[in-house]
């Protein structure tokens, strides 16, 4: 058994955001053992308040770089659902395509960007360029449908400007539908071969099982990405949901002192979000291809791997790719036409949610008379998971050290687990800092 | 197609005056002969704007650079060496160098290229954009439309 660990992975790279991992073992005992997150809060409800309904999606947006479809749907559901707007069955399909891709969008740099260096045994993805160039070549071939997926709906994929209380300022033509859907068909190849590279890499993820509650969005109709009900997967397969309106109920967030983000819980002692979560609770609904994808990938539901979020997100990507395809069949067989804005027909509170890529996102609003917004709050999927990565943790280092592990691969398993869970720990500034050659 | 690429996190003070000057070219219909895209903080994207049908690419981005606050240079990216680690590469992290370096490395079709890196006063969550930076918008959204212009 390995007796002596000190590891200190301060701002753990390849994730989005800052935070350290801290594991002391000395003489056998484990001293610490901690995922820390020293992150700023940064006050996105303050920035809402005084603000009118139109403004504040366009703010919260701006919380993520990577999410910013995401925030930008739960704010502008949560603010529908203060000012009694119902939207039309083609404004949800167009958003629900948005949101499809920029889970795909997200989910491929994920997968290709940040983890798959190391299952290859790599420290970035810059060497890969060497040893896996078609790969790579794919990988960016991917991270660009995406963002011209997206750019369409939304009018851009980061903060995009299309969403808009009341339905959609504006849509896409026919033609430029059309030509979407050959640009997804077209992608089919690569979506095989991004199944059979990651099947490939498979065996060098870890074997690590920890059984936890799963929490995600759930419908009768769809996988639910977009709207659906909160729902609670445990192990045994036991399933319970309840009404968005009720997330704080399920969310009972707390502090503690590693970390600046809240932390959360609910039945268990903590619970997993995300595209593992999505799926534990959700496979049923996902489209055949995925099931598919997800079979030769070996993932089976209920997994309580957690190092198989990336793989959950590749069947997902499957999923997005195929379930746009049937959205955008359906927009072009009934014609797409801009619609007027459902105007508001009370003023309230919303609260609504939505699935991103690291899992499900809250968002909530007061409105005055004048649809002014009095107060808000917003409840980030990464947040839900720190307390899970932690409780990982807590079981993963004294399997290691049992297994005399030495403190550089213990280090490196530990740095893949924080990876796995995909987490977004702030946008923080990402200004350039260089110095002249020349 | 010229491309004017705006980077920066809007709501962490000057870390954001890429985007606020593609704003600013916009909002006062300067945006001709090229197009203006705010990219934020997903640099990553930039791919999407690179490749052999792309005549010109020049990003803004706040930089350190050494210069006083507000000051700005305009350089070909093999003019510096970035001091980020390669290791870090995310989004979060979204140096447009690196991307291109990825890009570039991948095969892909590099145009002719330039960065305006604008010395920032703080880049601190939850601040504005500072006011001797917004003065300067209009000067920097000029130097960059001359520049992206003759690349």
């Amino acid at each position: 058994m390995t007796s002596t660990v000190h590891i200190d992975v301060h701002h753990l790279t390849r994730v989005e955001g800052h935070g350290n991992i801290v594991v002391n073992v000395t003489d056998g005992a484990i001293e610490k053992c901690e995922w820390q997150v020293p992150e700023a809060p940064r006050f996105f409800e303050s920035m809402v308040r005084g603000r009118h309904y139109s403004e504040v999606a366009r703010i919260t947006s701006r919380i993520c770089g990577i999410c910013a479809v995401g925030h930008t749907l739960a704010s502008v559901k949560a603010t529908e659902d203060a000012l009694g707007i119902e939207i039309s069955a083609q404004s949800r399909k167009l958003r629900e395509v948005l949101k499809h891709a920029e889970n795909a969008d997200s989910h491929v740099l994920h997968a290709y960007i940040l983890v798959a260096p190391d299952l290859a045994g790599a420290p970035s993805v810059f060497p890969l360029v060497e040893t896996m160039p078609d790969v790579v070549a794919r990988a960016l071939r991917l991270k660009r449908l995406c963002h011209e997926w997206g750019s369409l709906i939304g009018g851009r994929t980061t903060h995009p400007t299309t969403v808009v209380p009341g339905g959609m300022a504006e849509v896409p033509t026919v033609k430029q539908l059309a030509e979407l859907k050959e640009k997804l068909l077209a992608a089919v190849p690569d979506l095989e071969a991004t199944v059979e590279t990651v099947a490939a890499l498979a065996p060098n993820i870890p074997a690590f099982d920890r059984p936890t509650e799963y929490i995600g969005l759930s419908d009768d109709e769809n996988y639910g990405l977009y709207d659906g009900l909160i729902q609670s997967v445990l192990p045994d397969g036991t399933k319970q949901r309840y009404p968005v309106a009720d997330y704080r109920l399920v969310t009972n967030e707390f502090v503690v002192p590693q970390s600046t983000a809240k932390y959360t819980k609910n039945k268990l002692s903590s619970y997993a979000a995300g595209a593992l979560a999505r799926f534990n609770n959700n496979y049923d609904m996902l489209v055949p291809e995925a099931k598919r994808a997800a079979e030769a990938l070996g993932l089976q539901p209920i997994c309580t791997n957690p190092y198989m979020n990336t793989v959950a997100q590749v069947v997902e990507v499957v999923h997005s790719v195929y379930d746009s395809l049937r959205l955008i069949d359906e927009l072009l067989d009934a014609g797409v036409r801009l619609e007027p804005l459902v105007q508001p027909t009370k003023h309230g509170r919303g609260i609504q949610s939505v699935e991103v890529p690291r899992g499900i996102l809250f968002h909530e609003y007061d409105y005055d008379a004048a649809g002014i917004c009095q107060g808000g709050n917003c409840i980030i999927p990464t947040n839900q998971n720190h307390n899970n990565i932690q409780h990982d943790f807590d079981v993963l280092v004294p399997e290691l050290l049992a297994a005399d592990t030495g403190e550089k691969e213990m280090e490196l398993a530990l740095e893949m687990l924080v990876r796995a869970y995909d987490p977004c720990i702030s946008c923080s500034t990402h200004h350039l800092d260089v110095t002249f050659v020349r | 197609m010229r491309y004017l690429i705006g980077l920066g996190n809007y709501l962490a003070g000057d870390d954001g005056v890429g985007v606020h000057v593609v704003e600013h070219v916009v909002a006062h219909g300067l945006e001709r002969g090229f197009t203006a895209v705010d990219l934020a903080t997903n640099a990553l994207n930039m791919v999407s704007y690179l490749g052999s049908e792309t005549e010109a690419v020049l990003v803004i981005d706040a930089a350190h650079l050494g210069l006083e606050p507000g000051e700005f240079r305009i350089f070909a990216p093999d003019e510096v060496e970035t001091q980020k680690e390669l290791a870090g590469f995310s989004t979060h992290e979204g140096d447009p160098l690196k991307v291109l370096e990825l890009a570039r490395t991948a095969g892909y079709a590099i145009p002719p290229f330039a960065v305006m890196g604008i010395e920032p006063h703080g880049v601190e969550h939850g601040s504005p954009l500072s006011e001797s930076l917004r003065a300067r918008l209009p000067e920097y959204a000029a130097a960059a439309i001359e520049h992206l212009a003759g690349l």
